[in-house]
């Protein structure tokens, strides 16, 4: 049986007039199990590859490799497909005349679709739009909700137009989860990160279609490790109170306000999909109305929510004091992720000014970056960071834009952005 | 007359007897049990240690005096382990610290089990302690506390204004017979350390509990026998602060233990015996001798900074006013330095108030005449009633801005109450 716990860091003290509260709520999950097990329901996979023409060779054969080893790890009893991808989207597995969408895991049905990815051939455009038609079409066909599909690609979606993937998009969302993945250089960062945002997953730079398959690998195995399927975040906050945003902001930033539902008048829920044994934290932002010193109020109340019932429960409190001491102090927590959330900011609006041929904005925001990255501990950051800038002072974020630096160090650093370091205890 | 300060004095031999004609006697001799037993329906010639029988009341009463009846105490009678005594059970409540032994009285108390409605939207729907609708925090039943033990004694524990937590405890125990016996305790926790309400509660029950009656009406050495010489308040006052300074010690956990960060409170103590009284205090709460005319003395000293600059030729204006002024010395706690506090004896040659009070209440007025002033104003305007005076008290200190926890605890002295 999973199990859930809170845990929150925030300054509960403010100074007479203060309104607004900030705290980090740490979720931990634990004793997740299988995906699908425990629930009495199997859940559903759907490996979703690019079979346009731009993949034909090393690329395509990595795919396929990658899709096979995925498949391998979808554990049995799992509802699944495979679909191929192009200006058209078509069934692999089941095989386009089966008469079920998908079948259960098994080994024949295993090496049936092995059989059925190494046949792909390449051909044809990209419009992302309909592998998600197809994907939602056929995740109906499985009687589970628990539904996760993982879509690669290797070129920007140029069959179709923008407005179309946006739509598509927003028809499907809540309806699976998808994590997407982009291989070689000639991928756009920010289409993927709008698929893997609105559907729930995270999105990935496979710079050497050799790193392929094991990436696939990890990505079915974490899947298949989410036992606890349809979690929420359930957010109260009092009469009178305004939620300024709820974000998640780790294992990567997010922030989740536009996706928060209004249950009642002093309720929202966020939809945070299927969970595994892991970690996510999150920063609550709530203006309340500001009350006399020695007035205590609790400013919001985080709980996740599984299946309808309360699992755990944060309290975030309010407590006007007229001590400096104890009002000037800044938690540490929200410090390190406001930081986090700011260099993941910082990075993107400096590549796009990089992109848009506004070096001055490309070197400031970027130099800010560096410094943030800096501040709050965040390797990753700093050495993707470093490839695309030259560094001359690290804590006053003085930076020079490189000129060496390739497409592939820019959307690595792009992607990965968003991904948050812990902070530092 | 002005307090003395002797901790060697044995109360009975510097007092020399009650030398106030105003003052109700006890009787003959002071003893307090000596008198009750000679009470008609006591039922027995034989001393009886129950509180009931020796006059002594713990909780409200409204009838006369001297109708008490063994009955109306039914409390299942304890051995005291410490004494052997057999004494009422006295519990408290462990959510609030009220005396489960008191008849529940709307007027005082919230009913019990009834939810009181938020004081910010009148919801009466709380979860996790706080109000369902605009989250404002759950009154919380410690916010504000009284007791009216007989006619004479009664205490206010309050949150004050600008604190969330109130951190104040008072215990009390009076006979009904106004002026012979009682035993009034403040404690004051330190807010800077972790769960000094606690400390604040168990050291002010554990003190009230070795001044009450059973000692006061027995001999140190025999639980059995009435004792013939009377009670050594130097003595026993000291026995109060190290036993409330154990009961802080007992609320303390191993890891607070360890650390520097262990719960603490203040602790005074003053004792009526038959009209004369005796006080001690560890730490910056109060007690004062407030006669209707003569001149006001505090019978307690601080142990805080500003005292020590006082001493030290600072005036007092200046000194309280100090931002490191309530620093204090010494407290109660694991980590305190020996407790044992200075006793002080007065013997009241006319009427007055006696006030037990945490800071929060000498905050906004600290000289002795000063103080006199305002509770012989606010008695006057309450017709001399101890709870009554010190609810307007509290009300005073908190229109004031109320920037601490506040507790008045006041016995009336050397008058008939109505």
């Amino acid at each position: 049986m999973a199990t859930f716990s809170t845990e929150v860091f925030s300054n509960e003290f403010l100074a007479e007039g203060a309104t607004d509260v900030h705290a980090i709520v740490q979720v931990e999950c634990s004793g997740a199990g299988t995906a699908g097990g425990g629930t009495g329901r199997a859940a559903a996979e759907i490996v979703i590859i690019d079979t346009s023409g731009s993949m034909t060779g090393e690329k395509l054969a990595a795919a396929k490799r990658a899709a096979s080893v995925a498949v391998d790890q979808i554990v049995d009893g799992t509802w699944f497909a495979v679909i191929g991808g192009s200006h058209l989207a078509h069934r692999i597995f089941p095989y386009p005349n089966a008469r079920l969408a998908m079948v259960p895991m098994e080994s024949g049905a295993r090496a049936e679709a092995q059989r059925a990815i190494a046949a792909v051939r390449a051909t044809g455009g990209t419009a992302m739009s309909t592998w998600l038609d197809l994907a939602e079409e056929t995740f109906a066909a499985a009687p589970t909700t628990q539904r996760h599909a993982i879509l690669l690609t290797d070129g920007k979606n140029e069959s179709e137009p923008v407005d179309q993937l946006r739509q598509v998009l927003a028809r499907v969302e809540g309806s699976f989860q998808c994590d997407a993945r982009g291989v070689g250089q000639n991928w756009v960062v920010s289409e993927l990160r709008s698929i893997a945002s609105t559907l729930l997953g995270e999105v990935a730079l496979i710079a050497d279609p050799a790193d392929l398959a094991a990436d696939f690998e990890a990505v079915m195995r974490a899947s298949m490790a989410r036992g606890v399927p349809d979690v929420r975040m359930r957010v109260w906050t009092p009469q009178g109170a305004r939620l300024l945003f709820v974000r998640r902001v780790a294992p990567t930033v997010e922030d989740l306000t536009p996706k928060a539902v209004t249950v009642s008048e002093l309720i929202r829920e966020i939809d945070t999909g299927d969970w595994g044994d892991e970690e996510r934290d999150y920063h609550v932002a709530v203006r309340v109305p500001s009350r006399p010193v020695g007035t205590e109020q609790l400013a919001a109340r985080f709980q996740v929510v599984v299946g309808g019932e309360v699992q755990a429960s944060g309290l975030v409190k309010a407590r006007w004091s007229s001590d400096a001491h104890l009002t000037a102090r800044i938690s540490p927590e929200v410090a390190h992720y406001t930081g986090q959330a700011e260099l993941a900011e910082a990075i993107q609006e400096g590549l796009a000014a990089k992109a848009a041929g506004d070096e001055g904005t490309a070197t400031l925001r970027l130099g800010r970056a560096v410094q943030l990255a800096h501040e709050t501990g965040n390797d990753e950051a700093t050495s993707k960071l470093r490839k695309v800038v030259e560094v001359d002072d690290e804590e006053r974020g003085t930076v020079r834009l490189r000129r060496e630096a390739t497409r592939l160090d820019e959307m690595a650093l792009d992607t990965a952005s968003t991904k948050t370091s812990r902070v530092r205890r | 007359m002005s307090p003395q300060t002797n901790p060697e004095t044995d109360p009975a031999e510097s007092s020399g007897g009650n030398a106030d004609p105003d003052v109700t006697s006890a009787g003959p001799t002071p003893e307090p049990d000596a008198t009750e037993s000679d009470e008609p329906g006591s039922g027995t010639s034989e001393p009886d240690p129950s509180f009931a029988d020796t006059g002594i009341s713990t909780g409200a009463q409204s009838g006369e005096p001297d109708e008490t009846e063994p009955a109306d105490a039914a409390e299942v009678p304890v051995d005291c382990p410490s004494c052997g005594a057999t004494v009422p059970a006295v519990t408290f409540c462990e959510e609030c610290g009220a005396r489960l032994d008191e008849e529940p009285d709307d007027t005082l108390t919230p009913v019990r089990g009834m939810p009181l409605p938020c004081p910010q939207c009148g919801c009466t729907s709380f979860a996790d302690g706080y109000c369902d609708q605009c989250g404002g925090r759950a009154p919380q039943p410690r916010d504000h506390l009284e007791e009216a033990p007989t006619a004479w004694v009664a205490g206010v524990c309050d949150r004050g204004v600008t604190h969330t937590r109130n951190e104040d405890s008072q215990a009390m125990v009076a006979s009904t017979e106004p002026g012979r016996f009682a035993a009034l305790v403040v404690c004051d926790g330190v807010s800077s350390v972790p769960r000094s309400d606690e400390a604040s509660q168990a050291a002010a029950r554990a003190a009230v509990t070795v001044l009450g009656p059973p000692r006061a009406a027995f001999s140190e050495t025999s639980g059995e026998a009435p004792a013939t010489s009377e009670p050594d308040w130097a003595v026993l006052l000291v026995a109060a602060a190290r036993a409330g300074n154990d009961a802080v010690a007992q609320v303390a956990g191993p890891a607070e233990l360890s650390g520097h960060n262990c719960p603490s409170c203040t602790f005074v103590a003053a004792v009526v015996d038959s009209g004369r009284i005796a006080a001690a205090s560890v730490g910056d709460s109060r007690a004062y001798w407030l006669p209707d005319s003569g001149t006001a003395s505090a019978l307690t000293t601080d142990d805080s900074w500003a005292q020590e600059m006082i001493a030290a030729g600072m005036t007092r204006e200046q000194a309280e006013r100090a931002p490191q002024a309530h620093a204090i010395t010494r407290w109660l706690g694991p980590d305190a330095p020996p407790v044992d506090p200075p006793v002080t004896f007065c013997e009241p040659d006319g009427p007055g108030w006696l006030c037990v009070c945490s800071d929060g209440l000498w905050n906004y007025c600290s000289e002795a005449d000063d103080l006199s002033r305002l509770v012989h104003e606010q008695a006057t305007a309450h017709g001399d009633d101890p709870l009554d005076t010190a609810r307007a008290l509290v009300d005073w200190v908190n229109a004031r801005g109320g920037r601490d926890n506040v507790t008045v605890v006041l016995a009336r002295l050397g008058s008939p109450t109505r």
